[in-house]
């Protein structure tokens, strides 16, 4: 049975400002209800200051990643009317489509326009936290190209690694928030909202299509209608049909006079535009003769690829991608963190590969240096200093305070008990704290137990 | 302290105040008078500026921080203003006293003053009639003499009917001179703010004062301009147009005053041209359908989660109807029919006032059809429409319309309107000027 699956992403811009207020837009260190003026309050009276240019440009950048056509014609912003208690005003800005008819990884973009985000409600406590009314978002509508859950968490992996490459979307995660349409053999469509992480979407959309599937086995008809995905539960449940559908009763905002995209704006947000992930990808293989996997996962996060650059300036490119792709890469992966999360710098970097190819660091240790990084925000030069392999003479005393503090052990072992040995190798890591290298260290006491 | 020892902004403030205790409780155009006003006066009066001491009352619409912005609603009754609107932080920097915030008609829903949930107002010009509106208390507080000068709001007509009914001044500004930060929506794209005063030379004042850019989107990028200090009645080249359509509307008795105004600028220098206004009764129902519209859109943020009550429980019936309305014309399944039709009209006038404009300097005419009527009588919801029939194109065009007292009937006020193109607000307080000098 054939799937059809198309989205609707939403991502906060990363802006300085509201979109129609000078309330800052980075609101997470803010007490709740403080980041807020009368404007974003949407207080009586409060009329919106004219929209944020840095989030128009945004808009655009992502629309031209995405390899949209621009919109010429005045682009009005409406108001899309619904009551629910983030809502100062009763309705939500949103603008027409600013970009059409883009492309990504083989799948349609039908548009990409500008929005102000909601403040948060919480229905437990029932209290309303405004200080994300207002923020900017860029949402991106895409054709139903899909036609699996795999195909859809590989999509967005890509869609959001052209939007960090953009430079124009909030990094600090969590605020992205994906609406899903889902239809089987031009059955009807049913839209699920409320899924905010890939993770998440790849969960609704087996237990959606699934449950598409078992519906029609039954013969029964699958309704059109909105359901919520219940992170939980991983499962999705119904908010609303066709028939009790709210009619959003759009208007162009009064207050409001339509945007102009004008050829110049396009050319400049044009002409700054950063290289897109598939882009880099192509030149670091040919600039830095890496393989394809190599430079795939260097590019996965545009901080990423740039730290290689500056390290291939110093550093022969092949082993700086191999460092990448494995080392940095594996840490990564075991703490669940992207790059940009994890606090490492260039000069982590070049540190840890200068100490590996001078022989004062192992494989090893340079993994717990990165993580000690990653974890604790530790300096690594400081690190290195600790872990670097023990010169001979301190490993040779280390081996014989071993050797003289377990008399026990050397007995054994000279008895014949080979195995003995393994417990003095431990007790000499332990005295030197792990820097020592093991294999040293069992071909010093058996040369001294010999 | 003595009298002698009040400064002069303070001794104009007790004045005022002391007619108010006196007179307003027959009058009842104010719903709450500042309490700090003694002390923004002698702050004023060591202040100075160009309105140093003058006392203006505020429609209750507009946010003037401290005082309860109520519309004259139930709905807001409790919302105290956290904030000045852009116009009073203006009139203050000027060294203006705020009095106090005057009645009106609920959320500006109404031509006669009579649907405030504080009670209607009376007309001291013109006793046991309406003062007209929705500015009622704004013109009334002028007219009675209790304020220099007022700020009202004009949607279709709300400065300039109540203007003419009260015998006053009042001046509705160009679409996007004045600021409207502050100012509680009835229908954005048609509302602005304006000055309500006893002489076209303080409303000319107060306007250059409130004028000019800010940041809102929907303003003009336009410098304020002395507007009073270039006034004149000397109207030699100005061409003064007359719709003849204009007749077929208005009662014969406004008409003869409206008549004699005209011939007395003529007499002033100003040359008489009749234009053609063939689309002028299309312009109530389109200004209708726009303000349900957008006035459905501006209430919703009266849930009753903020300020207390949802809009639809306590409200008046005009204001019920109109929101009752405008959720239905905009629905899904008639926005074409009714609001895009309606916006569509709306730049069939604007193109017919603009050409009209092309051919003269200003358009003269009478403001409202017919005479106030008394206080209590009964319309129906049309015939109070009725009133905003001329008063409507001024808006949907977003060009600037005054009125001027031009005489009476039977002892009632009746204003002359004078319209001029997109921020020509000189040649029309010039004209407007002229009018006041015989009336």
């Amino acid at each position: 049975m054939k799937v059809r699956i198309g989205f609707e992403i939403h991502e906060q811009l990363a802006t300085r400002t509201k979109l129609f207020c000078r309330s800052p837009a980075d609101y997470r260190d803010a007490e709740p209800n403080t980041n807020v003026c009368e404007v974003c309050l949407g207080m009586p009276g409060a009329k919106p200051m004219g929209v944020n240019a840095e989030a128009v440009e945004g808009v655009i950048a992502i629309a031209l990643m995405l390899n949209c056509e621009l919109v010429r014609e005045p682009v009005y912003i409406l108001r899309k009317h619904y009551d629910y208690p983030d809502l100062p005003s009763g309705y939500q800005r949103t603008s027409m489509p600013i970009g059409k008819n883009g492309e990504l990884a083989g799948v349609g973009i039908w548009e990409v326009h500008l929005e102000e985000d909601p403040g948060k409600y919480d229905p437990v406590t029932g209290r309303v936290d405004y200080n994300r009314s207002g923020v900017p978002l860029v949402e991106i509508v895409t054709a139903p190209d899909i036609t699996s859950p795999e195909e859809a968490r590989n999509f967005m992996r890509e869609l959001v690694k052209v939007l960090h490459y953009s430079g124009r979307v909030r990094r600090e995660g969590g605020t992205m928030r994906v609406d899903v349409n889902v239809s089987i053999e031009d059955g009807a469509r049913v839209e699920i909202k409320n899924i905010n992480s890939i993770k998440g979407l790849y969960r609704a959309l087996k237990f959606e299509i699934t449950r598409q599937k078992n519906l029609r086995r039954r013969g029964k008809a699958v309704k059109r209608e909105t359901r919520a995905y219940i992170e939980e539960q991983m499962i999705t449940k119904s908010m609303r049909t066709k028939e009790t559908a709210e009619d959003y009763r759009y208007i162009p905002d009064p207050d409001l006079p339509p945007l102009r995209i004008t050829e110049e704006l396009v050319e400049r947000v044009r002409s700054e535009l950063p290289e897109a992930p598939h882009q880099k990808l192509q030149r670091f293989m040919q600039q830095y003769r890496i393989s394809r996997d190599d430079a795939w996962a260097i590019t996965s996060e545009p901080e990423m690829a740039d730290a290689f650059e500056q390290v291939c300036g110093q550093v022969e490119p092949g082993r700086a991608a191999a460092f990448f792709r494995h080392i940095i890469k594996k840490t990564l992966n075991y703490h669940g963190m992207s790059f940009a999360e994890s606090g490492l710098t260039v000069r982590d970097i070049l540190a840890v590969l200068g100490a590996i190819s001078s022989g004062r660091l192992s494989q090893q240790a340079a993994e717990l240096v990165l993580r000690e990084v990653v974890e604790r925000g530790a300096e690594a030069e400081e690190l290195i200093q600790r872990l670097s392999k023990l010169d001979e003479q301190s490993l040779a005393s280390a081996v014989e305070q071993a050797i003289r503090e377990n008399p026990g052990a050397v007995q054994d072992y000279r008895s014949g008990r080979r195995e003995a040995i393994n417990y003095l190798v431990g007790q000499v890591m332990r005295i030197t704290r792990g820097r020592a290298d093991a294999e040293k260290a069992l071909e010093m006491l058996q040369e001294r137990l010999s | 302290m003595s009298r002698q020892a009040l400064g002069e902004a303070e001794e104009n403030l007790a004045r005022r105040f002391e007619e108010i205790e006196r007179r307003d409780r027959e009058i009842n155009s104010f719903i709450e008078l500042n309490p700090h006003a003694q002390e923004e006066a002698r702050r004023a009066e060591k202040l100075g500026g160009r309105l140093a001491g003058m006392t203006v009352a505020v429609k209750s619409n507009i946010n003037v921080r401290g005082l309860r912005a109520t519309c004259a609603s139930k709905t807001l009754e409790n919302y105290v203003a956290p904030y000045d609107a852009v116009v009073v932080e203006r009139l203050r920097r000027e060294g203006a006293v705020i009095l106090g915030m005057t009645n009106m008609d609920e959320f500006a829903c109404g031509s006669s003053g009579e649907s405030s949930y504080f009670g209607p107002t009376e007309n001291p010009s013109a006793k046991g009639r309406i003062p007209g509106g929705s500015s009622s208390g704004s013109a009334a507080a002028v007219a009675a003499g209790f304020a220099d000068a007022a700020l009202g709001s004009d949607t279709g007509g709300s400065i300039r009917n109540p203007a003419s009914h009260c015998g006053v001044v009042g001046v509705k500004p160009t679409y996007g001179l004045v600021p409207r930060h502050g100012l509680i929506d009835l229908a954005m794209s048609l509302d602005q703010i304006g000055p309500i005063a006893r002489d076209v030379r303080t409303a000319a004042l107060l306007l250059e004062v409130i004028a000019g850019s800010s940041r809102e989107a929907s303003m003009l990028d336009v410098e304020p301009q002395p507007y009073s200090q270039r006034l004149s009645a000397d109207l030699s080249g100005i061409k003064v147009g007359f719709a003849k359509e204009y007749e077929e509307v208005t009662s014969p008795e406004i008409l003869g005053v409206v008549k004699r105004a005209l011939r007395r600028l003529e007499a002033q220098g100003a040359e008489l041209v009749e234009v053609e206004l063939p689309n002028l009764e299309k312009a109530l129902p389109t200004y209708y359908l726009i303000v349900f519209v957008e006035f459905f859109s501006a209430t919703r943020r009266y849930d009753g989660r903020r300020y207390g009550y949802r809009i639809e429980e306590v409200c008046g019936e005009e204001v019920l109807r109109r929101i009752m309305l405008g959720s239905y014309i905009s629905q899904k399944e008639y926005a074409g029919r009714y609001y895009r039709r309606a916006l569509q009209f709306r730049s069939l006038i604007r193109r017919e006032l603009l050409q009209a404009l092309e051919e003269v300097d200003v358009l003269a005419g009478p403001t409202t059809p017919k005479l106030p009527h008394r206080l209590g009588e009964r319309l129906t919801p049309l015939e109070m429409y009725a009133y905003d029939l001329l008063t409507v194109p001024a808006n949907l065009a977003g060009i600037p319309a005054g009125v001027v007292p031009a005489g009476r009937v039977n002892g009632i006020p009746v204003g002359l309107q004078v319209q001029a193109k997109p921020l020509q607000e000189q040649v029309m307080l010039n004209v407007m000027l002229a009018a006041e000098g015989r009336a």
